[in-house]
């Protein structure tokens, strides 16, 4: 498996958590830097002429803050440069506050089938704290225009004054407006942002309160037919995200953009998170990385492990011995009898139980160097 | 030269902070010792600890040749002293060496305690001592307050002393000619049969044992045949020569003299500091009278974070011990912690300094537990026995009492400090003996206090109540029986026999109580509860709960957070590995040692 990532960096303003590139006030460059990343397209096409993708993601910033018509020349530009599978998953990330029907229709029309909503919670005053632009009104209205069609909705957990039950509401809200699948992820405040500032004072939900949202959310989603396939993403059948999943299973992906990272051929490189920058080395012709880091063979089987490790189906022992030519049980013989409590072992999978997967660090480290 | 009239053997002491290694250092520059170019700053705090923390732990001697303003040309031993008390120890070895003692005195901040501390030992020593002003460039400077302070608090005449600024390089000549003027040359006869003191020595890879001495009579060259007043051995002298701080080779050293001696001595254990260096074909009759002997306070258990490591731990201790001859140290075992070494300390002070230098100078990663005392165990068969490792107790069916170490200690303070003092004390469970007005500034109290209950925080009590005014010595007086019992510390219901510990009766209690709040604090959480406990005999008298953990994840990960999910999961990894399991339960190294330091006063 293999995808593609195309990074769009603006916004209509920075939630206080946020810490990706995007570039508010650089709005007006948009065209300028649609036109770049089609140009880095074609700059990857004779590398990549052997691979053949099965799923595009279209992420930010907000993408869907951008003229729909450059989305469209996107996808076109990716299905024209590479070879994108027929009945690829093609996603767009969308804020509810930057959506509108012409938009959904051009999406639609282009190859679009799968949207990403941002909602985060569904409680009006925590969504002006984080600083999202929308309000759950905009986000029922969004949903009405993506009804019938396969849709994620983003929950957050651990927001200053959340509680497990405005989870369970947003969780309710997001599946009775038709969501397919729920990522319910918890905010980390990162060093920088304005958010950390609470997190320095105290304000934000300790780990033992971000865990008994985390449980909440879980019952909820599970009561409610969606079925948890890693750790913070859950999804109705079949509806799994499978550009994510990739990621997961360490498949290989191409990132296009500023402060997009690519895997390919067990090489890691990341573009320069400099807008500036990004622009003057596409349009000299040049590419943007940054920084780049070949994986060992050593490193490729840690990564497999504790990305598997993050999913709910776990370490496929049969993909582990045909990746590393090596039986996982045998080499890790001693971190599964240490972790046994909290894992489960089969002929077939190696994985955490449910129960301890909000707390797989303690267990993935055991099979760490 | 070399003639005794025109040596000057002096250290300098001072509070930490007065400038004590700057102006050793613009002595040296003075005279031509280093050229102000390969000077680099502080020469005699040689090690990495000293010049982090500003103090001088190790004596570090410089000979100087001085060409005073009578004419002739002098020879100077400078033999620098530690600063802090539980180096008392070190600084008596250098204050042996000398004559006379150059006492710095902020002008910024007048005499502070821990100056009157070592000026009292200067004193014992019969050592002439010589106040200099220092500081002398700062606006806030108080020459004149400086000196009338001297003259009042220690009753030294202040009205000779040079007023320098050994940061600036102001008056340093004045120095150099007072040292000529107002210290005494060595006495010592040079055709008496050698006796020479070893006040210092370490290990060197090339020549073997290098003894740092201080020639008292007779002469050393290259060649002599040599042994040491308390061993039997004897050595060919190889090499014999002066400090510049580094090692110059002389031909001769004589009667008064300060120098090194190389005679291809192999084992650190055959040559102590404090020993006589005597000549076997004439050997004098008397030893000299050396120093008090070394007594280890604080003992603690220090085990290599990797078991694998003991024999590295080992020759560590060892080449410490060389030239640090108050470090005492046996291998020990522990069942949570597997083997390692039972050692010895002057204090906690010096415990912190052996840890940090096996850390950095070794670069090992050790392990250190809780510091004991040493007890006396009478059993039900009348046997005596000594512990120092809590765990080393007999069973309690076996111990008819037991009897803790008693030390009298005499505490030195200004009067309006009394009351704070007293206090400290009756809470450390002393007893009072009796004070004296020394003068109208200066009492003595004496006390006799448990051991145990001064080895942890007592000493910064003390410095805190008086804000450091007062000093304080002790010494072991014997044993008291008292009601002692063992308190254990259970983790998850197992015993940690490395978290043990001996404690009074009354006090079990509140020590239990808060060793377990400690314990919950510094034991990171799990994924499972633990409770932690402490129990005498079968009794639990307190617990806490560590509480399992509920959330350890990165919530996402996606095509760019691999590369930085990776590098969080490795350092969660070299924080385990610094861990002890102890049954199971991952205790991190630092706790063995931490619980107590933070033993609220």
């Amino acid at each position: 498996m293999a995808g593609i990532y195309v990074h769009i960096p603006f916004c209509k303003s920075k939630c206080r958590y946020c810490d990706f590139a995007s570039f508010p006030d650089k709005i007006h460059l948009a065209e300028s830097y649609m036109a770049c990343v089609y140009r880095e397209m074609s700059m990857r096409k004779e590398d990549l002429k052997d691979y053949e993708f099965d799923t595009l993601y279209i992420g930010g910033g907000t993408p869907s803050v951008v003229d729909e018509s450059y989305i469209a020349m996107l996808v076109t530009a990716a299905k024209k440069y590479f070879n994108v599978k027929k009945g690829a998953e093609i996603t767009i990330e969308i804020n509810p506050g930057t959506i509108s029907a012409g938009k959904v229709e051009m999406y639609e029309k282009c190859g679009i089938n799968r949207y990403s909503v941002g909602l985060q919670t569904a409680i009006n005053s925590q969504l002006r704290e984080i600083g999202r632009i929308h309000t759950l009104n905009e986000f029922v209205t969004c949903a009405k225009l993506l009804k019938g069609k396969n849709f994620s909705v983003d929950v957050m957990i651990g927001l200053k004054d959340q509680t497990a039950d405005d989870v369970i509401k947003t969780i309710e809200v997001a599946s009775a407006f038709g969501a397919s699948h729920i990522s319910m992820y918890a905010l980390s405040p990162e060093d920088g942002t304005p958010i950390y500032t609470d997190y320095l004072n105290g304000e934000l939900p300790d780990g033992d309160e971000v865990a008994e949202m985390y449980e909440a959310g879980v019952k909820k989603l599970e009561e409610l037919g969606f079925f948890r396939y890693e750790v913070s993403n859950f999804a109705k059948k079949g509806k799994e995200s499978r550009h994510n999943l990739n990621y997961w299973r360490r498949g290989e992906y191409i990132g296009f953009g500023v402060a997009a990272s690519s895997c390919i051929n067990n090489i890691r490189f990341t573009n320069t998170f400099d807008l500036d920058e990004y622009f003057k080395c596409i349009l000299s012709g040049h590419l943007a990385v940054k920084s780049r880091e070949e994986i060992d063979g050593e490193g490729q089987e840690e990564e497999f492990i504790f990305l598997a490790l993050r999913t709910a189906a776990g370490i496929d022992l049969e993909e582990y011995k045909k990746r590393f030519n090596c039986d996982f049980t045998e080499k890790y013989s001693s971190a599964i009898a240490k972790t046994s409590k909290y894992t489960e072992l089969s002929d077939k999978r190696f994985y955490i139980k449910p129960e301890y997967l909000f707390v797989q660090n303690s267990v993935i480290v055991e099979f760490m160097r | 030269m070399g003639k005794k009239e025109n040596i000057r053997n002096f250290c300098i002491i001072a509070h930490i902070d007065h400038g004590k290694s700057t102006l050793a250092d613009r002595l040296m520059e003075s005279t031509g010792q280093v050229s102000e170019r390969d000077m680099e700053a502080q020469l005699l705090d040689s090690m990495d600890i000293e010049r982090e923390r500003g103090i001088t732990i190790k004596l570090a001697p410089v000979r100087m040749y001085y060409k005073a303003s009578d004419g002739k040309e002098y020879e100077f031993n400078l033999i620098d002293t530690p600063g802090h008390v539980d180096f008392t120890y070190e600084v008596s070895r250098s204050l042996a060496a000398c004559e006379g003692a150059i006492l710095i005195v902020d002008a910024t901040q007048g005499v502070e305690a821990q100056t009157l501390a070592n000026v009292y030992l200067a004193l014992e020593n019969n050592l002439e001592i010589l106040p200099v002003i220092n500081k002398i460039d700062l606006p806030s400077a108080r020459p004149e307050e400086a000196k009338k302070e001297i003259e009042e608090v220690i009753g030294l005449d202040a009205s000779y002393a040079p007023l320098v600024s050994a940061k600036e390089g102001i008056n340093i000549g004045e120095v150099l000619e007072d040292v000529v003027k107002y210290f005494p040359a060595p006495q010592g006869d040079e055709n008496a049969p050698l006796k020479a003191l070893i006040f210092d020595s370490y290990y060197d890879n090339y020549k073997g044992v290098i003894l740092f001495v201080r020639i008292k009579d007779g002469s050393v060259k290259s060649g002599d045949r040599i042994k040491t007043f308390r061993s039997d051995k004897e050595y060919e002298v190889v090499e014999v020569g002066a400090f510049n701080p580094a090692l110059v080779p002389k031909d001769i050293l004589s009667a008064g003299e300060v120098g090194y001696i190389a005679a291809s001595i192999k084992s650190i254990q055959d040559v102590a500091v404090g020993d006589t260096v005597i000549n076997p074909s004439r050997p004098a009759a008397q030893p000299l009278p050396g120093y008090k002997k070394v007594q280890s306070v604080v003992f603690c258990g220090i085990y290599p974070l990797d078991g694998s490591k003991f024999n590295d731990l080992k020759d560590a201790l060892l080449k410490l011990q060389l030239n640090d001859a108050s470090l005492l140290f046996e291998a020990d075992s522990s069942v949570a912690l597997g083997f390692g070494f039972r050692c010895g300390f002057l204090g906690l002070l010096h415990m912190e300094i052996i840890q940090e230098r096996l850390e950095r100078e070794f670069g090992l990663e050790i392990i250190t537990t809780a510091p004991s005392v040493s007890y006396k165990v009478i059993k039900t068969d009348g046997e005596e026995v000594y512990v120092d490792n809590p765990s080393h107790l007999p069973p309690v069916s076996e111990i008819e009492h037991i009897e803790e170490p008693i030390v009298k200690a005499d505490i030195y303070s200004p009067p309006d400090y009394l009351g704070q003092i007293m206090d400290l004390c009756r809470e450390k469970r002393g007893t009072f003996l009796q004070m004296t007005y020394l003068d109208k500034s200066r009492v003595r109290l004496e006390y006799n206090l448990p051991l145990n209950e001064i080895i942890f925080d007592f000493f910064d009590s003390i410095k805190s109540r008086t804000r450091g005014y007062a000093s304080f010595d002790y010494e072991l007086i014997g044993y008291e029986k008292s009601k002692l019992v063992k308190m254990d510390i259970l983790l998850n219901g197992e015993v940690c026999d490395a978290l043990s510990m001996i404690v009074h009766e009354d006090s079990a209690y509140p020590r239990g109580r808060m060793l377990c709040e400690n314990l919950k604090e510094a034991i990171p959480r799990q994924l499972f509860e633990i409770p932690v406990q402490a129990a005498i005999g079968g009794k639990i008298i307190a617990r806490e709960t560590v509480k399992a953990m509920r959330k350890d994840v990165l919530a996402k990960c996606y095509g760019g957070d691999i590369t930085r999910k990776k590098k969080l999961l490795e350092k969660q990894k070299e924080g385990k590995k610094r861990m002890r399991q102890i049954g199971s339960v991952e205790v991190p190294s630092e706790v063995f040692m931490q619980i107590l330091k933070t033993n609220k006063d």
